[in-house]
């Protein structure tokens, strides 16, 4: 189903001011994991401003949709999300990584509303997912999960174990989508742990495999609503996406993986955000 | 010398005479006499060895008792035989010790003061009329019980050291209910033994004989009650496995038998 | 214990685990919250007896314990109360991240059974055995971590793991233990040790298997020696009973730990914790594995041969019973 014009432009303007608190959120904490945050600001917006049932003001409701961050440490891009969704009062991430404040560098599923899972070791958010897809199954409940793995992140082991397991147990309630942004911390994934042939792998895995363009909104919202109602398998969005996306200065850069800005910077930065903007509403 | 006489000689010598001293502090009169004096005070017999016996540094500041002999006591109370002295603070005797230091007159009269309490105390058939008096003879009891049999234990008594030779390191004490002034306890572990004043502090004894009331203690420890009956009625209580309680007692009986 | 099929008699038949399995079944007949997950190791931990009854909420994981704890994590959030069963070497080091972040930093409510724990799967050697499980789960916060003695034990264990909110790690062994408790019918409460033995001349804390050990070895104390030893059945080390062994301080002057574990960290090492801070002079010595790995054999014939068997407590309580550690320099009687 075709993504409604006005849908768009609201879920592009939402991106676009996402990403320019996630930047204020990077400069308040100091610094932050802002390459992979940008990377995956267009998923987590289309996530929270479409497809996904929640209730900000009852973030333990039994029927909620669950969104679990995997790639955990992306806290500065995931923060944002949810004070601007109503989660909790947006001056909070004036105090991000301020001693004794909720939010750190990782996001604590027991301090900070919204969050359904403390990541941050990486590998640990996919078998959760299961867990809480299984448990749906179990109470008879209908929501959805969603996982938002990191590409680095599937050299874990865990990740395919759970894999294994979505697979063995046909939980086509969780859908796995992977931020194949193509850097990790140390340098390029193919340079550092080689993952391709990796829709293969996944293939090979028992999934259905959709690769897209995951910094696209229309090719976002598709590829989710296919994959919500596709039953006969697990599915995998495999988005490939820009690391700093935005950003000119950050875009596929691995040492722009983890940074500070400075007054100077976050100028630069801002700018570059507004140019990317204009030419993605362009295309709109 | 046969061993009861020992034995009698020991607990007299170490278990009884260091009483004079809490007599003494227990009483206002004596401890106000003794306080302007100073010297030493000797009870001793003479024997084969030489002497035997138990000096008392006095100061101002207090009262020391010390075991044995020292060779210039200022005054010093001399029996010519351990018979003799034990057959004297038996009350079986009535030959009076040589008189060394006759001269210091006050401590003389002072001493022999402190002596005829205890005398009067310890030979006591039925209650004292005092409540002072009535708690302070039951710390002598106690203390004399406990000293007694540690003595006995050191001079190898054939029951006695047997009974501290197997055991581990255990505790017995004797209290009264709700007052620690009067608790004495022994400490016994494979062969030594040490008698001390007062409530153990370190753990909970092994074993506690406790009496409800300074009139139940005396009641027993004057033998004009029965204990088995005061246990019944709950005049006194065994803390501690009844068997080692029998036991105890049982030692309390042989110390009794020989300092009567 | 309302609806136990079996009776006392049986457990006398029924090793730990499968005493466990039994009644694990019993409270999922009652409770639809409780689900059960295992990595292929249903019959050997005996969850499977679950999964005969309740198939529907039973997850084999296959062989990757990492996400056996991850997927019980996520299945608690959404209000389950999962039952994760396998080997204690794996659920306290293979899967210990999982257990530390998803799990206990959560404080979600997965009760954790950690099953042939000790030397007692022997002669599976090293890789199988778990030593150090007690030492790790007592650093996890959040975390309950109970020993229970016996099958009898661990029902109750068991039971008060589903009723009590929180993360629990309960650690059993592979086989047949020795039967401890004549019935079930005495009050357990987590974090309250249980006297089985009075005394006052020593006191053995133990844990698990080596809890009975240490009421034999005190029987014969007290008939050979004529020691009265306390004998406490330790049967959680977090939260650890402090006052029991602050009492046994007081009482006993001399303490001896014994458990299927090392001496670094375990029991031991907890206790010996709490008699430190205490203050107080106390006579003391921890029994367990001597910070090797075993050798293989029957959890009975290794029990004998690291010393944490009755006979090794026997020789140990009768060595510290000779030891000084109170002034035993003076023994004049006070004047």
């Amino acid at each position: 189903m075709a993504l409604h014009k006005e849908v768009l432009i609201n879920l592009e303007n939402k991106a676009h001011e996402l990403r320019h608190l996630c930047l204020n959120t990077v400069v308040w904490a100091g610094s932050g994991h802002v390459g992979g945050s940008l990377s995956s600001m267009d998923i987590m917006t289309v996530l929270f401003h479409k497809h996904m049932t929640v209730d900000p003001k009852n973030p333990k409701w039994e029927d909620r949709d669950r969104f679990i961050l995997s790639k955990g440490h992306c806290g500065v891009g995931f923060a944002p999300v949810l004070a601007d969704k109503g989660y909790f009062d947006k001056e909070l991430l004036k105090e991000y990584n301020h001693t004794g404040s909720p939010l750190g560098m990782h996001l604590d599923s027991t301090k900070v509303p919204g969050v359904d899972a403390s990541t941050g070791s990486l590998g640990h958010g996919l078998p959760i997912a299961l867990g809480m897809a299984l448990a749906a199954r179990v109470t008879g409940k209908k929501y959805m999960t969603y996982c938002l793995i990191g590409d680095g992140e599937c050299d874990e082991g865990v990740i395919w174990e759970a894999a294994m397991s979505i697979s063995h147990y046909k939980a086509t309630n969780v859908i796995t989508i992977v931020d194949r942004n193509k850097c990790m911390m140390d340098g390029k994934t193919e340079d550092i742990m080689q993952l391709e042939p990796f829709a293969d792998k996944w293939r090979a895995f028992g999934f259905e495999v959709m690769e897209i363009d995951g910094n696209n909104i229309v090719a976002i919202d598709e590829a989710l609503s296919t994959a919500k109602d596709f039953k006969e398998k697990p599915v995998v969005i495999i988005a490939h996406t820009t690391k700093g996306c935005g950003v000119n200065f950050m875009e596929d850069n691995y040492r722009w993986h983890y940074g500070g800005l400075d007054e100077d910077k976050l100028k630069e930065a801002q700018n570059s955000l507004d140019s990317h903007y204009e030419t993605r509403m362009k295309g709109a | 010398m046969d061993n009861q006489e020992r034995y009698a000689n020991i607990i007299f010598l170490n278990a009884v005479l260091p009483l004079l001293k809490v007599i003494i502090e227990d009483d206002e009169k004596l401890t106000a006499k003794f306080s302007k004096l100073t010297g030493t005070l000797q009870i001793s017999a003479l024997c084969e060895e030489g002497k035997v016996g138990t000096h008392y540094e006095i100061e101002e500041d207090g009262i020391k008792v010390i075991k044995g002999v020292i060779e210039s006591p200022t005054l010093e109370l001399e029996f010519k035989s351990i018979e003799l002295f034990n057959g004297f603070f038996k009350g079986t005797s009535k030959k009076l010790p040589k008189i060394k230091g006759i001269r210091h007159l006050k401590l003389l009269m002072a001493s022999l003061g402190g002596l005829m309490k205890m005398a009067n105390l310890l030979g006591l058939s039925t209650l004292p009329p005092e409540e002072k008096e009535k708690k302070l003879l039951v710390r002598l009891y106690f203390y004399l019980l406990s000293s007694g049999i540690s003595q006995l234990n050191k001079v190898g008594h054939p029951e006695i050291s047997k009974w501290v030779k197997k055991s581990p390191d255990r505790v017995y004490a004797w209290t009264v209910e709700n007052d620690e002034e009067m608790s004495a306890y022994l400490r016994i572990k494979a062969g030594n033994s040490k008698a001390s004043r007062g409530i153990y502090k370190r753990s909970k004894p092994f074993f506690t004989m406790r009496f409800d009331s300074t009139e139940s203690a005396l009641g027993i420890l004057m033998e004009i009650d029965d204990m088995i009956e005061s246990t019944i009625k709950g005049k006194l209580v065994m803390e501690g496995a009844p068997e080692f309680g029998a036991q105890l007692g049982e030692y309390m009986t042989v110390v009794g038998g020989f300092a009567k | 214990m309302a609806g136990l099929t079996y009776t006392v008699f049986d457990t006398t038949n029924l090793s730990t685990a499968e005493v466990y399995g039994k009644t694990l079944v019993e409270l999922a007949k009652e409770h639809d919250d409780l689900v059960g997950l295992t990595a292929d190791l249903a019959k050997s931990t005996k969850i499977g007896i679950l999964a005969e009854h309740y198939p529907e909420r039973f997850f084999n994981m296959g062989i990757a314990e990492q996400n056996l704890f991850g997927v019980a994590a996520g299945m608690a959030t959404a209000g389950l109360t999962p039952f994760v069963s396998t080997f204690a070497v794996f659920t306290s080091m293979r899967a210990l991240d999982q257990v530390h972040t998803d799990i206990c930093y959560q404080n979600l409510n997965v009760k954790m059974i950690a099953t042939h724990a000790g030397l007692s799967f022997g002669q599976a050697g090293s890789t199988h055995h778990c030593t150090e499980d007690i030492g790790i789960m007592r650093t996890m916060a959040n975390l309950t971590v109970m020993v229970p003695a016996d099958g009898t034990e661990t029902a109750k264990a068991v039971h008060a793991a589903y009723h009590t909110d929180g993360p629990m790690y309960i650690r059993i062994n592979r086989g047949f233990d020795q039967k401890l408790y004549e019935s079930g019918d005495y009050e357990f409460e987590i974090g309250k040790a249980i006297e089985l033995r009075e005394g006052t001349d020593l006191t053995i804390i133990a844990c698990g298997s080596c809890v009975y050990q240490a009421v034999e070895a005190a029987k014969i104390l007290e008939a050979t020696d004529g020691l009265k030893i306390r004998v406490l059945n330790m049967h959680t080390i977090k939260p650890l009973d402090n006052e029991a062994i602050m009492k046994a301080v007081h009482d006993t002057r001399r303490i001896i730990t014994v458990e299927d574990h090392n001496i670094y960290g375990g029991l031991g090492s907890a206790v010996s914790e709490v008699i430190a801070e205490g203050g107080k002079a106390c006579g003391f010595k921890r029994l367990g594995i001597p910070d090797t790995y075993s050798i293989i054999g029957l959890h009975e014939d290794l029990m004998n041969h690291y010393g944490i068997d009755t006979n090794g407590i026997l020789d140990t309580v009768r060595e510290i019973m000779g030891k000084d550690f109170e002034e035993d320099d003076d023994w004049e009687d006070e004047v």
